[in-house]
C-alpha cells in the first residue's frame, strides 16, 4: 500500500511546512488567549492562596476587599479573635498605587501586612531571596514582577522603604506585582497625602474658627493629631483551628459581629465571576473567532492543494481508483498540516508566554483538547475539499 | 469460438430526452481482436468520444450491447456491478497528455493501480519495471515525472495503461501533440505492445499522420461507423 | 542512480519532525507543571543570636517650659528669638499692663495718703491726751473746790461733763488712729498686689534653655495658659519611641541603643534606653520608652525630628538558627522543609527569638545540620518533586 498523501507532502514538503508554521502561529495565538484567561484565574487563585487565610472579614454589605474598598476600624481584630473556631486573626490593607524607584515607577499593589513574624495571615508564603520583614516600618518584601532588586530603595508616598526580600507569583488579581510593607506604614500610606496637601489642610483646619479656639489652646493640636493619624484597614484575615469548617466559624461573625465575612470558595467565586467575567467573555469569543478562522484556512488551504490536483485526480478516478481512497488522500492531508500546526504553535505558544507582561498559564489539558479540536476542524474543513473531488466527473480527463 | 477482445453490438447513446434529445451513437457495431490496433477516425461531434466513453464504462450506453473478452459488460444496462473495478482491471487508458501522478516517482506511478488493488509493494513495483524497460524508459524509473521529456512522458503513460494486463486499451488522440516521427513512435510502441501482451487497442485519432499506419480503420460518423481496410504501413 | 534525492528529502523531513517532536516534548518536560521546582538549600548551624528591637521615634525635650500669662491679655513686647539661650531669671517679655500702671500710681498715692494720715491721727490722738489730761486734771481741780464750797454744781458738772468729753475724744481719736493704720496697711497691701499682678505681666525664664517656640509677636491677645515663648533645656534632649508591642519582648531600662536620626541616615549615634514607659498606648498597640543620647549630638537635632532606634538585646546562647524565609505556616503549624534529595518534608518547629538580620532561633524541632529549604520557585507541597539550584532563576546576585 502507498500513501498517496504522505508522498503528496513529500513531494511538496516546502509548502506545506511553510503553510503549517503560518497555521501553527494562528494556533499559537490561539492557545496563548486561552493561557491569559487560565493566567487572570490562576492570578485570582494566587491571590487568595498567598493570603494564607481561611477567611476574610470585611466591611457589611461589601464585597471586599478585592472587589470592592471596604474599611473596618483596626480594632476589630481583637474582638475577633475570641471566636470560637479562630487561630489567628491579622489586619490587612491593600492599596493599588505607582512605586517609584529611581526615575520609574511600577503600578504595584501596596499590603499592609501585621510584622508579627512568618506564617502570619497576609505574609507571603514563600520567598525566593532575601528575608521576611522584621523591622516595624520602613522595609518591604515586592514580587519580582516589580523589577525590584534586594537593597534597592523604593518610595511609598512619603517614606523610603529597603527591599528586604524577593517572592515570585505574589499579584493581584490584575496582575499588578504586590509589595507587602508594614501595617501602620501602609496605613499612613493609605491615608496621608504628599507633604504639600498635609500643609494646606493643616492651613485651612488653623482657619476654621470651630478647630482653632482661642479659649481652649490644645484644640486645634488636637485637632490636626487627629487629622493625621489613620485608624482603618480594609480586612482581617482569619486563620481557623483545625477541626473546624470555615462556615461554622464565620457564621457567628456574622450574625453577631455584623461584619461581612467570606470563605475561600465564596471569594473564589467573586473573584472569577464579578472581576475576571467580563474578560472571559471577550476571551472566549476571541478563541470562537480563532477556531473559525483556523477552520477557514486549512479549508481553504486544503481546497486550494486539492482542485490544484483535480487534474490528476480525474485521471485516478478514470483508471479506477476508489472514491475511499482519494477522499482519504485529502483527509491525511489536512490532518497532516493540522498535526505541524499544532506542534508549531504549541511550541510558539510555550516560547512567548514568558514574555507576556501578564501571566499566561499553558495547562496541558487545553493543549490536549486544543489538539483534539484541531483534528476535528481539519477533518471538517478538508470535507468541502473532498466533496468537490467526489463530484469530479471522470470522464472530463478525456477531452470532449 | 470463445471471442477475446472487443466486440460491440448496436451501441446507441442518447443524451437529454423528449424534443431536445440529441442521438450521439445511432448504432455502433465494432469488433476488435487481442493484438490488434484500429482506428477510430471521425470528424468532431461524429460521436466517436462518446463511443470511447461508453467503451471505457465512463457512461452508459442506451442500448445496445458490449463485451471485453469473455464477459458481456452492456446489454441493454450494465451487466458489470463495479464499473470502476473494471476499468481498474479491464481497460487501459492512454490519453492526449501523460496525466502522471506528479508527486509519485515513475515507477510507482506505473505501480499504483496494481498497489492500491491490494498487490504488494515489491510486485507491483516489479511488475512495473517490467513494463518500462519494454517501453525503454527503465533507465528513468526513479525520476519525478516533472523530470522526463515528453517522449518519456508518454511512454510512462503507456506503461501505466498496461501494467493491470487489460485486455483492452482505449488511447484518446494518444499523437495529437507530437511531431510526426514521436508520433509513429508512439504507434509502433502501441503495436509492439498489443502484440507483446495480446491487448487489443482502440486509437482515436483524427491525425493524418498515423491513419496509415492502421490495418483497419472504423470512421464513424453522424453517430455510425463503416469499417474500411487501412494501408497498415508502419513507417520506418 | 536517483535514489539519493527522494531518500535525502524524507530525511530531512523526517529529521525536522523528530527535532519538532523533540522540542515538544522538552517543552512540556521542564517548563510546565510537570517540572521539578528549583530550590536553593542551607545547612542549619547552631549560632548565638543578638536579638534586637527596632522602633520609631521623635526627638522631644524632657524639660519644655511654656511661658505665658495667667490672666487674657495683650502682649507688649517680647525680648528673645528662637534659637537664643537665656538664663534663669532672664526677661523674655512682658504683657501689656494696660491701666495696671496707673492703677499703681493711684495705689501710690493712696498709700501716700495713708501714710500721711497716720501721723495726723497720732498728732491727733496726743491733742486729745492733752485735752484729756487737762479736763481730767479740771475735773479734778473741781470737785475738790466743789468740796471745799467755793465752786457751783453747776460749774463742776460742766467740768465732768467736759472730762467725759475729752475721754470719749480721746477714745475716737484713738479709734482714728488705728483706722489709719489699719488704713495704710491695707493700702499697703492693695498696693502689693497690684505689684505682684504687674510681676506676674513679665515673662521671666524659669531655668537656663534654649528658646524654641515665639508663639505671639507683640500685640497679640492671648488668653490665660497661651504659652507665648517655649524654652527648653537642650541637654535633656531624649527619643521618645514607640516599640510594636509585637516585637518588643525583653525592652528594659538600661539596655543600649544605635538612634539613627532621619538627617544623618546612616550615622548612628550611641544611646541608652532610660526607661521603659508604665503606660503603654493602648489604640496604637506600641509600647513608649525614653532613650537618652550618649553625648548630644552637634549640632543639635531638632525637637520632632524622627530617629529610628536600634536597642540591643543582650546576646542569647548558641541554638540551631534558620533563616526566617525558611519557616512557612502549613496546615496550621509554624515549621520548615527539610530537604531530602529530590523531595522535600515539612518538619514542624518551636520558634525563639528572631533578630533584626531575619535569623531565627529554632527552639524545638530541628538539629543542627539538617538541611531546609530556603528559596523556592514555587508553593511546595509535600509531593513536590524538587532540584536543588545555587540559586534560582531570575534573581541577580
Amino acid at each position: 500500500m502507498i500513501s498517496l498523501a504522505g508522498r503528496d507532502i513529500l513531494h511538496s514538503w516546502g509548502k506545506f511546512v511553510f503553510t503549517g508554521v503560518g497555521l501553527g502561529l494562528l494556533i499559537g495565538v490561539t492557545l496563548t488567549m486561552a493561557g491569559v484567561y487560565r493566567g487572570m484565574v490562576d492570578d485570582a487563585k494566587a491571590l487568595l492562596d498567598n493570603s494564607g487565610a481561611d477567611l476574610w472579614v470585611v466591611q457589611k454589605d461589601t464585597l471586599g476587599p478585592y472587589a470592592e474598598p471596604s474599611s473596618l476600624s483596626d480594632d476589630v481584630y481583637r474582638s475577633l479573635l475570641g471566636m470560637p473556631g479562630v487561630a489567628r486573626a491579622a489586619n490587612v490593607t491593600y492599596l493599588t498605587m505607582q512605586v517609584r524607584q529611581g526615575a520609574t515607577d511600577v503600578r504595584s499593589m501596596v499590603v499592609g501586612v501585621v510584622p508579627g513574624g512568618p506564617g502570619e495571615p497576609g505574609q507571603p508564603g514563600y520567598l525566593i531571596a532575601g528575608r521576611q520583614i522584621t523591622r516595624g516600618h520602613y522595609e518591604a518584601v515586592a514580587d519580582v514582577a516589580a523589577k525590584f532588586r534586594l537593597g534597592e530603595r523604593i518610595q511609598i508616598r512619603r517614606n523610603l522603604y529597603t527591599v528586604v526580600g524577593l517572592t515570585r507569583r505574589m499579584v493581584s488579581s490584575g496582575g499588578d506585582p504586590m509589595i507587602f510593607i508594614p501595617l501602620k506604614d501602609a496605613q499612613d500610606a493609605q491615608f496621608l497625602k504628599d507633604n504639600d496637601a498635609i500643609a494646606q489642610q493643616r492651613r485651612r483646619t488653623t482657619a476654621s474658627p470651630a478647630f482653632n479656639r482661642p479659649g481652649v489652646p490644645g484644640l486645634l493640636d488636637a485637632v490636626l493629631a487627629s487629622q493625621s493619624t489613620n485608624p482603618s484597614v480594609n480586612a482581617v484575615l482569619v486563620q481557623t483551628l483545625p477541626g473546624y469548617t470555615p462556615e461554622e466559624v464565620a457564621e457567628p461573625i456574622r450574625r453577631w459581629k455584623r461584619l461581612q465575612v467570606y470563605t475561600r470558595l465564596q471569594m473564589e467565586d467573586l473573584l472569577v465571576r464579578k472581576l475576571i467575567a467580563t474578560s472571559a467573555k471577550q476571551i472566549a469569543m476571541f478563541l470562537v473567532i480563532l477556531a473559525i478562522v483556523s477552520a477557514a484556512i486549512v479549508a481553504f488551504i486544503i481546497y486550494t492543494l486539492t482542485m490544484g490536483k483535480i487534474r490528476e485526480i480525474a485521471v485516478l478516478k478514470l483508471i479506477g481508483t476508489k472514491n475511499r481512497t482519494i477522499a482519504a488522500m485529502i483527509m491525511q492531508q489536512a490532518v497532516g498540516l493540522g498535526v505541524i500546526g499544532f506542534v508549531v504553535g504549541k511550541i510558539a505558544a510555550t516560547i512567548w508566554a514568558p514574555i507576556f507582561p501578564k501571566f499566561v498559564l499553558l495547562e496541558p489539558g487545553d493543549t490536549a483538547r486544543g489538539f483534539v479540536a484541531m483534528m476535528v476542524i481539519c477533518v471538517l474543513a478538508s470535507l468541502l475539499a473532498i466533496r468537490a473531488a467526489l463530484k469530479v466527473d471522470p470522464a472530463e480527463a478525456i477531452g470532449g | 469460438m470463445h471471442w477475446r477482445g472487443i466486440k460491440i453490438e448496436g451501441l446507441r447513446k442518447r443524451y437529454g430526452s423528449g424534443d431536445t434529445a440529441v442521438d450521439a451513437l445511432k448504432g455502433v457495431d465494432m469488433q476488435v481482436a487481442p493484438g490488434e490496433v484500429v482506428g477510430l477516425v471521425g470528424p468532431s461531434g461524429s460521436g466517436k468520444t462518446t463511443l470511447l466513453k461508453c467503451l471505457g464504462a465512463i457512461i452508459e450506453p442506451t442500448a445496445g450491447r458490449m463485451s471485453l473478452g469473455e464477459d458481456v459488460i452492456y446489454d441493454q444496462g450494465w451487466k458489470i456491478s463495479d464499473l470502476r473495478e473494471l476499468r481498474r482491471d479491464k481497460i487501459g487508458f492512454v490519453f492526449q497528455a501523460p496525466y502522471l501522478i506528479p508527486f509519485l516517482d515513475v515507477t510507482d506511478n506505473v505501480a499504483l493501480l496494481p498497489m492500491l488493488a491490494g498487490q504488494s509493494n515489491r510486485d507491483a513495483r516489479q511488475r512495473a519495471l517490467e513494463l518500462l524497460g519494454a517501453l525503454d524508459v527503465a533507465h528513468r524509473a526513479k525520476a519525478m515525472p516533472s523530470q522526463l521529456s515528453g517522449g518519456e512522458q508518454q511512454r510512462v503513460s503507456i506503461a501505466r495503461a498496461l501494467v493491470n494486463r487489460p485486455p483492452v486499451i482505449l488511447a484518446d488522440e494518444p499523437t495529437a501533440p507530437l511531431d510526426s516521427e514521436r508520433a509513429l513512435a508512439v504507434i509502433r510502441i502501441l503495436n509492439d505492445m498489443a502484440r507483446r501482451y495480446e491487448t487489443a487497442i482502440i486509437v482515436v485519432t483524427h491525425d493524418e499522420k498515423i491513419i496509415p499506419t492502421f490495418k483497419r480503420i472504423y470512421h464513424i460518423r453522424d453517430g455510425v461507423t463503416y469499417e474500411e481496410a487501412g494501408e497498415g504501413r508502419l513507417f520506418e | 542512480m536517483k535514489r539519493l534525492p527522494v531518500s535525502g528529502r524524507t530525511l530531512a523531513l523526517i529529521g525536522v519532525l523528530l527535532l519538532l517532536f523533540a522540542s515538544f516534548a522538552f517543552v512540556a518536560l521542564r517548563s510546565g507543571p510537570l517540572a521539578p521546582v528549583p530550590v536553593t538549600v542551607m545547612t542549619v548551624e547552631s549560632q548565638s543570636l543578638k536579638p534586637a528591637l527596632f522602633g520609631i521615634g521623635t526627638v522631644e525635650a524632657r524639660y519644655t517650659y511654656k511661658i505665658g500669662p495667667t490672666v487674657a491679655g495683650r502682649v507688649q513686647r517680647v525680648e528673645v528669638q528662637v534659637g537664643d539661650r537665656v538664663q534663669a531669671g532672664q526677661l523674655l517679655g512682658e504683657m501689656d499692663p494696660v491701666d495696671l500702671d496707673d492703677r499703681i500710681a493711684a495705689q501710690e498715692a493712696a498709700l501716700k495718703r495713708a501714710e500721711a494720715g497716720v501721723p495726723a491721727a497720732e498728732a491727733q490722738a496726743r491733742e486729745m491726751v492733752a485735752r484729756q489730761s487737762y479736763a481730767e486734771a479740771q475735773a479734778s481741780r473741781y470737785e475738790t473746790l466743789l468740796q471745799a464750797g467755793s465752786s457751783s454744781e453747776e460749774a463742776v458738772g460742766a467740768k465732768r461733763q467736759e472730762l467725759q468729753v475729752t475721754n470719749a475724744g480721746l477714745a475716737a481719736s484713738r479709734a482714728n488712729l488705728e483706722v489709719a493704720h489699719q488704713e495704710l496697711a491695707r493700702v499697703r497691701a492693695d498696693r502689693g498686689v497690684l505689684l505682684r499682678q504687674r510681676a506676674n505681666l513679665r515673662l521671666v525664664a524659669p531655668r537656663d534653655g534654649l528658646v524654641a517656640a515665639r508663639n505671639a509677636d507683640p500685640g497679640t491677645t492671648v488668653v490665660a495658659g497661651q504659652p507665648v515663648v517655649e524654652v527648653i533645656d537642650p541637654t535633656s534632649l531624649w527619643v521618645n519611641v514607640r516599640f510594636d508591642q509585637l516585637r518588643a519582648g525583653g525592652l528594659r531600662a538600661g539596655l543600649p541603643a544605635q538612634v539613627v536620626l532621619r538627617t544623618q541616615a546612616g550615622g548612628a549615634v550611641a544611646g541608652q534606653v532610660l526607661r521603659v514607659e508604665p503606660v503603654a498606648d493602648a489604640v496604637t498597640e506600641e509600647t513608649l520608652a525614653k532613650v537618652v543620647f550618649a553625648t548630644l549630638p552637634e549640632p543639635l537635632p531638632p525637637v520632632g525630628e524622627l530617629a529610628e532606634v536600634t536597642v540591643t538585646l543582650p546576646p542569647l546562647p548558641a541554638a540551631p538558627v534558620v533563616p526566617n524565609a525558611s519557616v512557612q505556616r502549613i496546615g496550621g503549624q509554624l515549621g520548615v522543609w527539610l530537604f531530602e534529595g529530590d523531595s522535600v518534608r515539612f518538619a514542624p518547629v518551636k520558634l525563639g527569638a528572631i533578630d533584626l538580620e531575619g535569623r531565627a532561633q529554632i527552639l524545638d524541632g530541628l538539629k543542627s545540620g539538617a538541611r531546609v529549604v530556603v528559596y523556592s520557585q514555587r508553593s511546595l507541597g509535600a509531593h513536590t518533586r524538587v532540584k536543588l539550584v545555587e540559586r534560582l532563576p531570575g534573581v541577580s546576585p
